[in-house]
C-alpha cells in the first residue's frame, strides 16, 4: 500500500507544479509547433529552438514537437540541427499563443547528397544528455559495410563503450550489460532479436530508419525495464511531399521502399504519408550451386516488411500506425525460422500549446519454430520432432510534455501484459506421437515515472526524475521451491511438495522497484562543459543463455518466485569540450563510468535451458560490476571528417558457484577498443564536390576472455580438458583487428542537356576486412578426430572380409582459432532513389 | 533436444552461412590450428573404471593428469590398490602385473560374472598414501531388436552410396533410464567425439517424455561411421544403462570435447563421482559406472538390408 500512496504524493507533486506554472505563467504566452524537414515532410527529432532576447528555447520531442513559454514581445527564434541550414524567424506575442510550424532544408541539397557540415550550433557541450549517441541515416549509410548492406547494429558497435562477444555475434553489449539489457526500441515497440543472419545484419531497414539514439547513461525516467541501454530507433514517417521510391540491389539482398503522401489538401500540404520498405536476402538461391554435402537444399534466408503511416486528424492530433514484420528461415533437412513481428498504434495530441501527450499501445512478438523434416514429411510421418516457443507482449504508454519555462516536464506511465510460451514440442517414434512442453507464463509489468528537465541560470541544466516499476508474475501457474542443501553451483531439483498451483490473474510473485535518475551540466564556457549523472535501473525479463553468441532459440524468462529481478546503478561523469576553426570543428568527450549489477543470471554446467520445467534449478545468481573511460574525437568539417574512439573498460563479474565464487572477467569484457570511422569527400578544383567519395573505419580490440584448460585426463579413450584451478576466463584470445573501406560513386546530377536528373543513383564498392586478417571468434581445444582404415581380406574360399583399424595418433590434442571471416570480403551495391 | 544438440545444430548451420559469405571471394577454412602456450597444473589421479556385467574379465584404468598438449600415452597410475566390493561385501581385486596402469580382475572361470543388474558397487583405490572411493548402481537395460541397413548416399551431393545402418530397440517402460550406445565396425570401436552417443529413455535429455517409445531416430541412426557401411561389413551395436549420475557426466564430457565455434557454452570440468576419503585431500577426476550390455552384431548382407 506504501507505494501506492508514494505514487499518489508524486502525482499529488506534479499538479501543484503545474498548478503554480498556471498561476505564475499569468500574462506568459506560448509559441509552439512541429519542426519538420522540407524535402519530405519529416518530423524532426531533438532540433534545437532557441529565443535569444529571452534567452530560453527548447528541443523538439520524439514527434518534433516544441513549446516555448515566452511573455508578450517581439522574438526572433533560432533554428538549428546537425545537417540542415539554420533558420531564423521573427515572431510576435501579443495576446494569442503563436503556432509556428517550421521546415528546415538540408544544407547543400543541390549540391551533393552527403554534403560537408559548415557549422554546428547544437552541439553535445551545450546538450544535457552525456553518455548518448546519435548516427543519423546518412552516416550509418557511409560506413563501409559487410557485404556492402548497412546496418544499424553494426553502425552503432563503432561507438565507445559498445562492444560485441565476436562477428557474427547475435546483439550488442553496452558498458559491460549483457544482450538483453539492452531495450531495442522500434517505433517505442521492443525488438527481442534484433538480428537476421545470427548477427551479421540487423532487422532494421536502413531505408526506413530516420533516427538512432543509443542512451548508455543518464537514462531518463521515461524508459525503464532494462537495466543498460536504450537503442531507440524510429521509423520514417513517410514522405509527405512527393511519392519516391529508392531501393538497392546488393549481393545479398535486394531492398524496395516506398513512400507517398496521401489527401493531399488544396494548398499542397498532405493530411497523411506513409512508407512500405521490404528486403529480401537471395544468397541461398546464388549459393545453391556452390553448397556442400549436407548443405544442398538448404534453406537460408530472410525478409522484413517495415511499414509505417501517419495521419493528421487537425492541428492538435495526429496518428501513426507502425509496423514490421520479419522471419529468418533455416535449414535443410532439419529446419528452423524465427523472426518478430512488431505494431505500434500512437496518438499525438496537444492539450493546450504547453502540453503535448504521445500514447503508444503495442504488440510485439517474438518467435521460433522447429522441424526435424522438411522435405521428407510425407515420408517420415512417423518420426519427426517439432517445436515453438514465443513471447508476446502487449502494452499501453502514456507519455505526457509540458513545456514550461526554463522546465521540460516529463510523465506518463506503462502497462505491458507478457505472455511467455517457452517452448512446446511434438514428438514421434516408430509413430508414436507425444505432445509435451511448457505451460504458458504470464506477468504484468508497470511502471510510473516523472522528470523533469530544469535550466538554471544560462549555465546549469539538471534532468532529474523518478520512475516506479512494479512486476507481477502471475497465474495460472505452477510455483517451485528448490533443494536448498545442494553444493551451489550443481542442479537443484524441486522440493516436490512444496510446488504451488495458482489460478488464472492469481499473483505468484511481485516486486517492486523505485528507479531514481539524475543528471547535470553545467557549462564551463561556450565550448565546454561537464556532465554528470546517475541511474538506477530494474529488469524484470531475462534471455536465458548460456552459449559465447546468442542463439535465435534463447528464450525470454519473466522473473519468478526464483529468479530476482537484475539491477543496475550506474554514476558517470563527463567532460565535453569543442574546439577547432569555428569553435567547434572537432568535439570531444572523454566519460568515465562506474556501474554495478545485481541478480545477473549465470548457470550451472551443463544447465538444461530449452524445455526444461525445473530451469529454475539450473540457474545461478550473481553480482556483476563494470567500470571504464570513454574518449571520444570526432572532426565536423572539412573534407576529411568522421570520428576516433577509444574504451578502456574493464567487465567483472561474481558468482557463487564459478570460478571458486571469485571475480572473473565476462565473456565479453574487452580492455582497449579503439574504432576509427574516417569518411572523405574530395572537392574538385572548381569547387564543386567530386563524384566520388570514400570512407574507411579500422577497429582494434582486445580479445575477448576465454576458459582454457591446463590438464587432460583419458576416459574411454576420449581426451577430456581439465582445468585444475576449475577458473573460469583464464585467458584471453588473440587481438581483434579489421580495415574496412569503401568508395561512393554518384550517378551523374546533371542531364547531357544540362538539366537536373530527376532520379540519383549511386554504386557503392567495398572491401571488408582488406588485409584478410583470420580474426579470432574464439580459440578451442580438442583432440585429433581418430582416422579409421579398412583392410581387405580375402580367404581361400573367396569370401571377403574386412579389417578395420583406428590410425594411431587419435590422443592428439590442439587448439583451433575459429574465424567468421578468414579473408576479405569485396561487394558492390546499387541504390537508387526516384 | 537440449541445448547441446540444439547449440550443435546451430554450429552447422552456421558453418554453412559462414561458407556462403565466403563463396564470394575465394573459399578458406574458418578453423586453424594454432600453437598456444597454457600453463599445466599438479598433475591428479584419474579413474576411468568401466565394469560390465558381461561374463568374464573387468579392468579399471588408472593414469594422471598432465599437460593438456601432452600427445603421447596417459602417465599410467601404478602401484595403486583396485578393489570392487558388492552388496554382499564380496570383494573382488584388480592387478596390475605389467604395470601399465591398467588392473584387471580375472573371473576363476571365464563365464564368471562380477556384477548384476539391480546391483550397487563400491570401489575403493589407494594411491600415492591417499584413498579414494566410489560406487555405481547397475541399471536395467533392452535389448536391441534389430540392426538393419539401408542403401543411402554418403551425403546427399555425393554419388557414392553406402548402407546406413538403424538399430531398433524399446525404452523401457515406468522409469527414467539412462543408456550409452557404442557401434564397432570389423570388431574396431568407432570412437570419434561424435560417436559418444547417450540416450535418455530413448531420446535426447530434456525433450519431454519418452518413457516406454521406441528409440528415436537420430539415436537409431546415430551409429554409422562417416563413409557409411559397405557390403560385407561386421557391424556390432551395444546398448548400455548407465546411472543418471554417469549419464550427466557423459553429456557434460561431450559437452566438452565438442566445445568450439560461435555457440559454445563455457568450459568447465566435467564432474567426477571419485570421492577421496580424507575432506580437503587430493582430488581425483574420472568415474567409476556399471553397466549392464546389450549386443547385436549382424553383417551387411542380404539378409540384414532394407528396401527404403
Amino acid at each position: 500500500m506504501m507505494k501506492y500512496r508514494l505514487i499518489l504524493g508524486l502525482l499529488t507533486v506534479l499538479s501543484a507544479l503545474v498548478g503554480t506554472d498556471r498561476v505564475r505563467a499569468q500574462g506568459q504566452l506560448t509559441v509552439s509547433g512541429y519542426v519538420k524537414d522540407k524535402a519530405n515532410g519529416e518530423g524532426l527529432i531533438g532540433v534545437s529552438v532557441y529565443v535569444k532576447e529571452a534567452n530560453t528555447g527548447a528541443v523538439t520531442n520524439n514527434y518534433g514537437y516544441y513549446a516555448i513559454p515566452l511573455p508578450k514581445g517581439q522574438y526572433t527564434v533560432t533554428v538549428t540541427y546537425v545537417g540542415f541550414a539554420k533558420r531564423q524567424l521573427p515572431v510576435t506575442l501579443t495576446d494569442q499563443n503563436v503556432k509556428l510550424n517550421i521546415e528546415l532544408e538540408q544544407e547543400g541539397k543541390e549540391l551533393a547528397e552527403v554534403t560537408v557540415k559548415a557549422e554546428r550550433e547544437e552541439d553535445n557541450v551545450r546538450n544535457i544528455e552525456m553518455s548518448v549517441n546519435k548516427i543519423d541515416v546518412k552516416t550509418i549509410q557511409r560506413i563501409p559495410a559487410l557485404l556492402g548492406e548497412v546496418d544499424v547494429i553494426r553502425s552503432i558497435q563503432l561507438l565507445p563503450g559498445v562492444t560485441t562477444v565476436g562477428e557474427g555475434a547475435t546483439g550488442f553489449n553496452v558498458r559491460g550489460g549483457n544482450i538483453d539489457q539492452n531495450l531495442v526500441l522500434l517505433d517505442e515497440a521492443p525488438v527481442y532479436n534484433s538480428s537476421h543472419l545470427f548477427g551479421f545484419f540487423s532487422v532494421f531497414n536502413p531505408d526506413a530508419v530516420k533516427d538512432v539514439k543509443l542512451i548508455k547513461g543518464g537514462i531518463p525516467a521515461l524508459y525503464g525495464g532494462r537495466i543498460s541501454s536504450i537503442l531507440d530507433v524510429r521509423m520514417k514517417e513517410g514522405n509527405a511531399k512527393k511519392p519516391e521510391l529508392t531501393g538497392g540491389i546488393g549481393l545479398i539482398f535486394s531492398r524496395l521502399a516506398y513512400e507517398r503522401p496521401f489527401l493531399k489538401k488544396e494548398d499542397g500540404t498532405a493530411r497523411g504519408s506513409f512508407i512500405v520498405a521490404a528486403r529480401r536476402s537471395y544468397a541461398d538461391i546464388l549459393a545453391q550451386p556452390f553448397l556442400n554435402s549436407d548443405l544442398r537444399g538448404s534453406k537460408f534466408y530472410f525478409y522484413d516488411l517495415t511499414a509505417k503511416g501517419n495521419y493528421k486528424i487537425n492541428a492538435n492530433n495526429t496518428i501513426y500506425l507502425s509496423g514490421y514484420l520479419g522471419r529468418d528461415v533455416f535449414g535443410s533437412d532439419f529446419g528452423f525460422n524465427w523472426g518478430n513481428t512488431t505494431t505500434s498504434l500512437r496518438w499525438n495530441h496537444v492539450f493546450s500549446d504547453k502540453l503535448f501527450l504521445n500514447t503508444t499501445a503495442f504488440y510485439s512478438n517474438y518467435d521460433y519454430l522447429l522441424d526435424s523434416d522438411l522435405k521428407k514429411k510425407e515420408e517420415n510421418k512417423n518420426d519427426y520432432f517439432r517445436w515453438k516457443s514465443k513471447i508476446i507482449n502487449y502494452s499501453l504508454k502514456p507519455d505526457f510534455t509540458l513545456f514550461l519555462k526554463n522546465n521540460t516536464l516529463s510523465f506518463g506511465g506503462q502497462a505491458i501484459v507478457y505472455d511467455f510460451k517457452p517452448g512446446t514440442a511434438t514428438a514421434a517414434s516408430s509413430g508414436d506421437v507425444r505432445t509435451f512442453g511448457l505451460e504458458s507464463k504470464y506477468a504484468v509489468e508497470a511502471a510510473l515515472y516523472v522528470g523533469n528537465e530544469q535550466q538554471i541560470g544560462s549555465r546549469l541544466q539538471l534532468q532529474y526524475g523518478l520512475r516506479y516499476s512494479y512486476f507481477n508474475y502471475i497465474g495460472p501457474g505452477e510455483a517451485y521451491s528448490f533443494q536448498t542443501d545442494v553444493p551451489v553451483g550443481q542442479r537443484r531439483f524441486p522440493v516436490l511438495n512444496q510446488t504451488k498451483t495458482y489460478g488464472r490473474g492469481e499473483s505468484i510473485q511481485t516486486y517492486g522497484n523505485w528507479e531514481p535518475r539524475f543528471s547535470a551540466k553545467y557549462e564551463l564556457s561556450d565550448n565546454s562543459s561537464f556532465k554528470l549523472s546517475y541511474n538506477r535501473l530494474a529488469q524484470y525479463i531475462h534471455l536465458v543463455s548460456n552459449t559465447t553468441a546468442s542463439t535465435p532459440l534463447d528464450v525470454w524468462t519473466p522473473s519468478t518466485n526464483n529468479i530476482r529481478p537484475q539491477l543496475a546503478d550506474q554514476l558517470a561523469g563527463g567532460y565535453f569540450k569543442n574546439f577547432g576553426p569555428s569553435g567547434n570543428a572537432y568535439e570531444a568527450s572523454v566519460e568515465v563510468y562506474y556501474k554495478w549489477m545485481q541478480n545477473q543470471l549465470d548457470y550451472i554446467d551443463g544447465a538444461n535451458l530449452l524445455l526444461n520445467k525445473y530451469l529454475e534449478g539450473d540457474l545461478l545468481s550473481g553480482k556483476g560490476r563494470a567500470y571504464g573511460a570513454e574518449f571520444f574525437v570526432k572532426k565536423n568539417t572539412g573534407a576529411l571528417h568522421g570520428w576516433i574512439s577509444y574504451t578502456l573498460a574493464k567487465t567483472e563479474r561474481q558468482v557463487n558457484g564459478i570460478n571458486k565464487d571469485k571475480w572473473f572477467p565476462s565473456r565479453f569484457d574487452r580492455r582497449h577498443t579503439l574504432n576509427t570511422v574516417l569518411l572523405y569527400d574530395p572537392v574538385k578544383a572548381n569547387g564543386n564536390p567530386s563524384r566520388w567519395s570514400f570512407s574507411g573505419t579500422f577497429v582494434l580490440s582486445t580479445g575477448t576472455p576465454a576458459t582454457f584448460p591446463t590438464n587432460q585426463f583419458q576416459y574411454q579413450g576420449y581426451v577430456v580438458p581439465h582445468n585444475a584451478d576449475n577458473a573460469r576466463n583464464n585467458y584471453r584470445i588473440p587481438v581483434y583487428h579489421r580495415l574496412d573501406v569503401a568508395a561512393t560513386l554518384q550517378g551523374k546530377r546533371l542531364r547531357s542537356n544540362g538539366k537536373p536528373r530527376k532520379n540519383q543513383d549511386n554504386w557503392v564498392f567495398s572491401v571488408y576486412n582488406v588485409y584478410s586478417r583470420k580474426n579470432p571468434f574464439s580459440v578451442y581445444f580438442r583432440q585429433a578426430v581418430p582416422e579409421y582404415v579398412d583392410k581387405v581380406l580375402t580367404s581361400a574360399d573367396g569370401k571377403v572380409t574386412f579389417e578395420t583399424k583406428a590410425l594411431q595418433g587419435s590422443n592428439k590434442t590442439e587448439a583451433v582459432r575459429y574465424s567468421i571471416f578468414a579473408t576479405l570480403i569485396p561487394s558492390v551495391t546499387y541504390n537508387f532513389k526516384f | 533436444m537440449n541445448t547441446h544438440h540444439a547449440k550443435q545444430t546451430m554450429n552447422r548451420l552456421f558453418s554453412g552461412i559462414g561458407l556462403l559469405c565466403l563463396l564470394t571471394v575465394a573459399l578458406t577454412g574458418c578453423e586453424t590450428v594454432i600453437d598456444a602456450k597454457l600453463d599445466e597444473g599438479p598433475s591428479q589421479l584419474s579413474v576411468d573404471a568401466w565394469i560390465t556385467d558381461q561374463p568374464g574379465p573387468q579392468s579399471v584404468r588408472l593414469t594422471q593428469t598432465t599437460a593438456y598438449f601432452n600427445n603421447g600415452v596417459a602417465t599410467p597410475a601404478t602401484n595403486a590398490t583396485v578393489v570392487v566390493m558388492d552388496e554382499a561385501q564380496k570383494l573382488y581385486f584388480f592387478t596390475d602385473p605389467d604395470n601399465d596402469g591398467t588392473y584387471v580382475w580375472t573371473p576363476p572361470t571365464t563365464t564368471d560374472t562380477l556384477a548384476r543388474i539391480g546391483r550397487t558397487y563400491y570401489l575403493g583405490i589407494r594411491f600415492q598414501g591417499e584413498e579414494y572411493y566410489s560406487q555405481s548402481k547397475m541399471n536395467r537395460v533392452p535389448p536391441i531388436d534389430s540392426l538393419i541397413f539401408r542403401k543411402e548416399k554418403v551425403n546427399p551431393l555425393s554419388a557414392e552410396e553406402g548402407y546406413q545402418a538403424e538399430f531398433y530397440a524399446n525404452d523401457l517402460p515406468n522409469a527414467t533410464d539412462y543408456y550409452r550406445v557404442r557401434y564397432f565396425r570389423n570388431s574396431q570401436l568407432q570412437n570419434r567425439p561424435q560417436d559418444l552417443i547417450l540416450a535418455y529413455d530413448g531420446a535426447f535429455s530434456g525433450s519431454g517424455n519418452t518413457d516406454g517409445l521406441a528409440f528415436i531416430r537420430p539415436i537409431r541412426q546415430s551409429i554409422n561411421p562417416a563413409g557409411l557401411y559397405v557390403m560385407n561389413d561386421t557391424v556390432r551395436v551395444e546398448l548400455q544403462s548407465v546411472p543418471a549420475e554417469a549419464y550427466y557426466f557423459l553429456e557434460l564430457l561431450n559437452q566438452q570435447i565438442t566445445n568450439g565455434g560461435l555457440f559454445a557454452t563455457p568450459p568447465a570440468n566435467v564432474p567426477t563421482n571419485i570421492i577421496n576419503a580424507k575432506t580437503g585431500g587430493k582430488e581425483a577426476t574420472g568415474f567409476f559406472v556399471t553397466s549392464a550390455v546389450r549386443t547385436r552384431k549382424v553383417v551387411v548382407g542380404p539378409a540384414t538390408i532394407r528396401a527404403k
